[in-house]
């Protein structure tokens, strides 16, 4: 017991040892409180590229000094069932945690349970989804108008004209019907667009791929697919159909996609589009909005963050070269990571601790500290949406507007 | 033969020369009929449908299925189910896409490396159905949580390789217009038909699946069986993991996940009694195709994803009905002579 004791005290010694050589290099001073913060990571499912890297960036931000002396991480993968999430925030309550970080499976059904955490004072932030609880916090790019931005695109590269296909996520979900709505809001002012297939993919690579191979034998003469996640199927399926024109294709932001956009040889049979949608990085600013709040006492004017759309053309797609974000460069090659692997895991602005290393394995960038987030000026609130950020509010007029692309006229 | 039979004379007439006819030659004929059926009305629907591409394009896309449920089948065969096959065809995926080098023809030997290993897990299986009495279910089930949890603790969600060309080429190439795999799966349906039909291991699996207890009293080695029918099973589900990769160029955690329901529904509808002991690989391949077709025509219909699923159930439950034991039976009624004006219960009876 002594014994025991004694190491304690010198691993304490060592914490605030290390905390005051941190502290005097201009870090974080507050490691020499020496305790540390009891956070949950609660995931829904897991097993997708994208839910597993968002997780990997929020452990390996949680093991990067200095937050790897004030933070104590717990996992807990609860699955795509809605009330085993809702115990699983239960029992981190129960068992005091600091903060909650999240992909919430549900916008609304989680609510009860996050009322109780937020009430008991533990933070609750939310990333990629969002709630409809106003004292839950998030970071998510789905008020940043995905649907309708990559829908024009669309058009804009048919020229307001062609057969289109719309590749679907989970049906029922919110999140697709804010996505398909903001892409009807644009397809429905083209007459010559016609949508002659749609289909529910699941954001799922390979159901993507079969689903889209289904439409592909039934309506070869399509010109364009309207993708979500789960796009490098719908490019798959393309290949394996053997045509030699390629339709154009919207989607997220797989590395398979984006390094077909740049591939010249199907860049010859017309292959065109753009990347953007769901970042998974949101997940690590999410994480050190809320580290800052614990340990900073950050005030933030609003609880929900927009985190801007990822946006690559075929013109703009950089391969890395090492395992570093740099240089503006925004894939992978193909030997360093499968085509699944889903690109958006860095922000040089507010995630410039992430690599690829931190992405896949959980681990932290070697060398890397956590560095400061920018001022609240530097973030913006995400807008009202009835049913996925808020229960009986009102739209803004302009939802739909579009900020990435021109409309297309005539 | 009245003996054997309490029924009347004229009855029993028409009830062997049913049997003559036999549900193993008319249930995939059914099926496949109503396939062939189902493309040249889907024309109907597009004009695109119907055509070699269709075709070609189906038989693509339910390869995948017809090789899982060959090892669905033959558990089901010996009255058992197997749960663990999504966990196996995403292990059997994982593997391969981790072992491929970029050097090309590496598949040649990391299908059977792969088969070997996903074979060894339902081994396990088969040993804990057959001598720790667990029930197949709950053995399976368990099997595939720990095979994947594993993969998702070893991969950490993302797993790693190299995609195969040669192995793509598979399905990209073409070999007089068709691609390579159409002609792989007919060798793979002949031989997996002649496994089962022909070989005194495919019969006693038969055998085992009627009677348990009958098999082991006529000195069948029960749990030898049982165990290299969960291997098969687990090894067919390793191998569409394998052609799953050279399809989709990678592998996923979640690739095997829409494998399990369809595994089951194609022995099924293929007529396969759940109960063990009754089925062929034919109608289960005929299963897969129609199963496929339909999903293929429905997904290019214009309704809401809500009535797609409905009559997708609805035409599993009329499949099934279709194949119900006595319709060789009602056919060679049919065939036999003009539909009696009396309801057939009352003919009967008047004989009496």
């Amino acid at each position: 017991m002594f014994k025991t004791g004694s190491l304690k005290r010198l691993a304490l010694g060592l914490v605030v040892g290390a905390g005051l050589a941190l502290g005097g290099l201009g870090g974080a001073a507050h490691a020499a409180d020496a305790k540390k913060y009891k956070i949950y990571l609660s995931l829904s499912y897991s097993g997708n590229a994208w839910q597993s890297e968002a997780a990997n960036i929020v452990k390996a931000l949680a093991a990067t000094p200095p937050y790897d002396k004030l933070v104590d991480l717990k996992e807990v993968i609860s699955g795509t069932d809605v009330q085993a999430q809702i115990s699983a925030y239960e029992s981190m309550i129960a068992d005091g945690a600091n903060g909650i970080i999240s992909f919430p499976i549900s916008s609304s059904g989680l609510n009860k349970a996050i009322r109780r955490g937020c009430k008991k004072g533990v933070l609750i932030w939310v990333y990629d989804g969002m709630v409809t609880e106003p004292c839950a916090y998030s970071v998510s790019y789905l008020g940043s108008g995905f649907g309708e931005n990559t829908a024009q695109y669309l058009v804009n590269l048919l020229h307001g004209k062609g057969n289109i296909f719309l590749s679907r996520g989970v049906a029922g979900n919110m999140v697709d019907k804010r996505h398909v709505d903001g892409a009807m809001s644009v397809f429905k002012k083209y007459p010559d667009i016609h949508i002659v297939a749609d289909y529910y993919a699941n954001w799922d690579d390979q159901t993507t791929q079969l689903e889209t191979a289904k439409a592909l034998a039934a309506h070869p003469d399509v010109d364009g697919i309207f993708a979500q996640a789960g796009e490098d199927g719908a490019i798959k399926a393309m290949i394996a159909s053997g045509r030699q024109k390629l339709p154009f294709l919207t989607g997220e932001n797989s590395n398979g996609f984006r390094l077909a956009l740049a591939n010249p040889d199907y860049q010859k049979r017309g292959f065109n589009g753009v990347s953007s949608g769901s970042p998974p990085a949101s997940s690590g600013v999410a994480f050190k909005l809320m580290m800052e709040q614990l340990v900073n006492g950050r005030k933030l004017p609003f609880h929900n963050v927009l985190y801007p759309l990822p946006w690559t053309t075929a013109e703009e797609v950089k391969i890395c070269t090492g395992d570093r974000i740099e240089n503006g460069c925004n894939a992978f090659p193909a030997s360093k990571v499968p085509d699944s692997f889903v690109t958006q895991v860095f922000n040089e602005k507010w995630l410039p601790e992430a690599s690829l290393v931190s992405a896949l394995e959980g681990k932290p960038t070697p060398g890397a500290t956590i560095q400061p987030l920018p001022g609240n000026d530097n973030f913006q609130q995400a807008p009202d949406m009835p049913g996925i950020d808020c229960n009986n509010c009102t739209p803004p007029a302009d939802l739909y507007k579009l900020t990435k692309v021109k409309p297309f006229n005539g | 033969m009245s003996q054997a039979n309490p029924a009347p004379p004229p009855l029993i007439d028409t009830r062997t020369s049913g049997r003559a006819l036999g549900s193993e030659v008319v249930t995939p004929l059914v099926l496949f009929g109503l396939t062939v059926l189902l493309v040249i009305a889907s024309r109907w629907i597009s004009p695109s449908l119907g055509g070699l591409h269709q075709v070609s394009a189906i038989i693509v896309l339910s390869a995948f299925l017809m090789v899982v449920a060959f090892g669905q089948q033959m558990v089901v065969l010996i009255g058992g189910l197997d749960l663990s096959i999504p966990s196996l065809v995403t292990l059997g995926g994982i593997l391969t896409y981790a072992w491929t080098t970029q050097s090309g023809w590496s598949f040649i030997w990391i299908l059977p490396a792969a088969l070997v290993v996903t074979g060894c897990v339902g081994a396990l299986s088969g040993a804990g159905v057959a001598w720790l009495r667990i029930p197949p279910f709950i053995m399976t089930l368990a099997m595939g949580i720990i095979v994947y949890s594993a993969s998702l603790g070893i991969t950490a969600g993302t797993p790693r390789g190299h995609a195969s060309p040669a192995l793509a080429s598979l399905f990209t190439g073409r070999i007089l217009d068709l691609p390579p795999i159409i002609y792989l799966m007919v060798i793979f349906v002949i031989f997996c038909t002649l496994l089962q039909s022909s070989t005194p291991f495919g019969r006693r699996l038969y055998a085992l699946g009627t009677s348990p207890t009958a098999a082991h009293v006529a000195g069948l080695p029960v749990g030898r069986l049982t165990v290299a029918t969960y291997a098969i099973s687990a090894a067919a589900a390793g191998g569409a993991g394998f052609l799953l990769v050279g399809y989709a160029g990678g592998a996923t955690l979640t690739m095997g996940q829409s494998y399990l329901l369809p595994s089951v529904a194609a022995v099924v509808v293929g007529g396969t009694s759940i109960l063990g002991g009754r089925g062929n690989y034919v109608s289960a391949v005929a299963a897969s195709l129609l199963l496929t077709t339909f999903s293929t025509i429905i997904s290019s219909v214009q309704i809401l994803e809500g009535w797609r699923t409905i009559i997708y159930g609805l035409v599993i439950l009329v499949a099934i009905g279709a194949l119900r034991e006595d319709l060789p039976l009602w056919f060679s009624r049919l065939m036999q002579r003009p539909a009696p004006r009396q309801p057939a219960p009352l003919v009967a009876s008047d004989s009496k």
